[in-house]
């Protein structure tokens, strides 16, 4: 196994590099989901990170588990949308998975993504190609370990996890939708990018980017 | 006597559902707890919230949680893994209004949790014996007995949606037959193949077995065509 390590503060770098994407990408999440859903997707996944990034600056975290747990709760408790659950769902798991450590080698950060992952599925019951952030985070966390066992450092595994996520996002775009809000749209939410898959590759970028 | 939980998107909403229940409760009424709105006027849930409000009503005879929709389900299913309390919580099924009242009522009365969410569950009924059967199409089908079967795989990639499944509905429209379909994959009970719902309740998709069967004096043509359909696409490809 390839060697480096992800450290707290490069995983604090990921979440406010999400919250800044989230925030630079508020109207046009909205844009989207306002096409096949409710309209608030760029705006509770803005607020929700921005809520995330205020609570991490007042009470710092000394250990992955500990940040992770404030992540998740903070999101469960600002998003508002089946996002804040999801996301809260993801961080959770991949905080538990990872324990009371202070970095991640690239097996505890597959475990941890791997655990994040499940979250999602236990939580939104969704299935690859149903229209969702699955159809982006499957694909990420997929190409990490296949990159990882191919022998590639951290930095250059997240970068095709998160080109990985990109592709996922882009084939949401012909689906029906299956889960959530668009479910109800069905055809008519075809010919659409799925908001949830691309904040989702949104979080994929910003992890390649904080750990390059 | 079990308590109720309300989660809904809007306060406003909770509220007003709440009140129209407790008018039909003069006396002892059960302990409710509303969890509603993301906080700040925002409409949303919040399953620390919903957790909150079970602890706060947990009743040794059990929580029954009555919610709306979308994440309001999702953040009820979160806050069991968040709560202090370790009483009985039900989610319920039930529709909001209709449940809801049926749940207050029914507890009121002392019943038990199991029957306060059947009761619930059942809210509907006397809407549908009024206006009608809600969605019959979810019902199994009726056996198609001594007729015929065959099996097709569905090959559009976005498996049978709602596009196929009208098509197929329309297509058997003019056959003197009855239809059923089943998906292996899910082992889930037949549907009517006249019902474009209880097709689209399969959730078949590209790759997936269908075991059609047919009965009635064209059952034959008609599987025949639904074969022919399958079997092309829907000629959607």
């Amino acid at each position: 196994m390839a060697g480096g390590t992800v450290t707290l503060d490069q995983l604090v770098a990921w979440l406010a590099r999400f919250a800044e994407l989230m925030a630079e990408n508020r109207s046009y999440l909205t844009e989207l989901d306002s096409a096949i859903g409710d309209a608030d997707h760029g705006s509770n996944m803005a607020r929700g990170m921005s809520a995330v990034m205020a609570k991490c600056g007042a009470t710092p975290s000394t250990a992955v588990d500990e940040l992770f747990k404030q992540v998740g709760m903070t999101l469960v408790t600002s998003v508002g949308g089946a996002s804040g659950p999801l996301y809260g769902t993801f961080f959770l798991r991949f905080g538990s998975a990872a324990g009371p450590v202070a970095e991640l080698d690239a097996a505890a950060l597959a475990a941890s993504l791997r655990a994040g992952l499940g979250g999602i599925v236990a939580r939104g019951k969704a299935e690859l190609g149903d229209k969702t952030m699955f159809d982006a985070m499957s694909p990420a966390v997929d190409a990490f370990d296949t990159e990882i066992a191919a022998g590639a450092d951290l930095s250059s595994a997240l970068a095709g996890s998160a080109a990985a996520a990109v592709a996922g996002r882009d084939a949401t775009e012909p689906l029906v939708a299956r889960k959530g809000r668009a479910s109800y749209l069905g055809d008519r939410s075809a010919g659409h990018l799925d908001p949830g898959a691309t904040s989702t590759a949104f979080l994929f970028q910003a992890l390649a980017e904080a750990v390059a | 006597m079990i308590s109720v939980v309300v989660v809904s998107h809007s306060p406003a909403l909770a509220q007003a559902a709440v009140d129209l229940a407790l008018q039909m409760v003069p006396g002892d009424k059960p302990a409710i707890a509303i969890a509603a709105g993301a906080g700040e006027g925002l409409i949303g849930t919040d399953a620390t919230a919903v957790s909150a409000a079970i602890d706060e009503v947990a009743s040794p005879d059990g929580v029954l949680v009555i919610m709306d929709l979308g994440s309001a389900v999702m953040s009820a299913e979160m806050a069991l893994d968040f709560r202090s309390s370790e009483v009985e919580v039900r989610l319920s099924s039930a529709p909001f209004v209709e449940g809801l009242l049926a749940a207050i009522v029914t507890a009121a009365g002392g019943a038990s949790i199991d029957e306060v969410d059947r009761e619930a569950r059942g809210a509907l009924s006397p809407k549908i014996s009024l206006l009608g059967p809600a969605a019959p199409a979810i019902v199994v089908a009726p056996p198609v007995t001594a007729g015929l079967s065959a099996e097709v795989t569905v090959i559009n990639p976005d498996g049978l949606h709602a596009r196929p499944a009208a098509t197929l509905v329309s297509t058997l429209a003019g056959f003197d037959a009855k239809l059923t379909v089943a998906n292996r994959r899910t082992a889930s009970a037949p549907v009517a193949a006249n019902s474009l719902i209880g097709l689209l309740s399969l959730g078949a998709k590209a790759g997936d077995v269908l075991t059609v069967a047919a009965s009635g004096a064209q059952a034959a043509e008609a599987l025949a065509k639904v074969t022919e359909l399958v079997t092309d696409g829907f000629g959607e490809l």
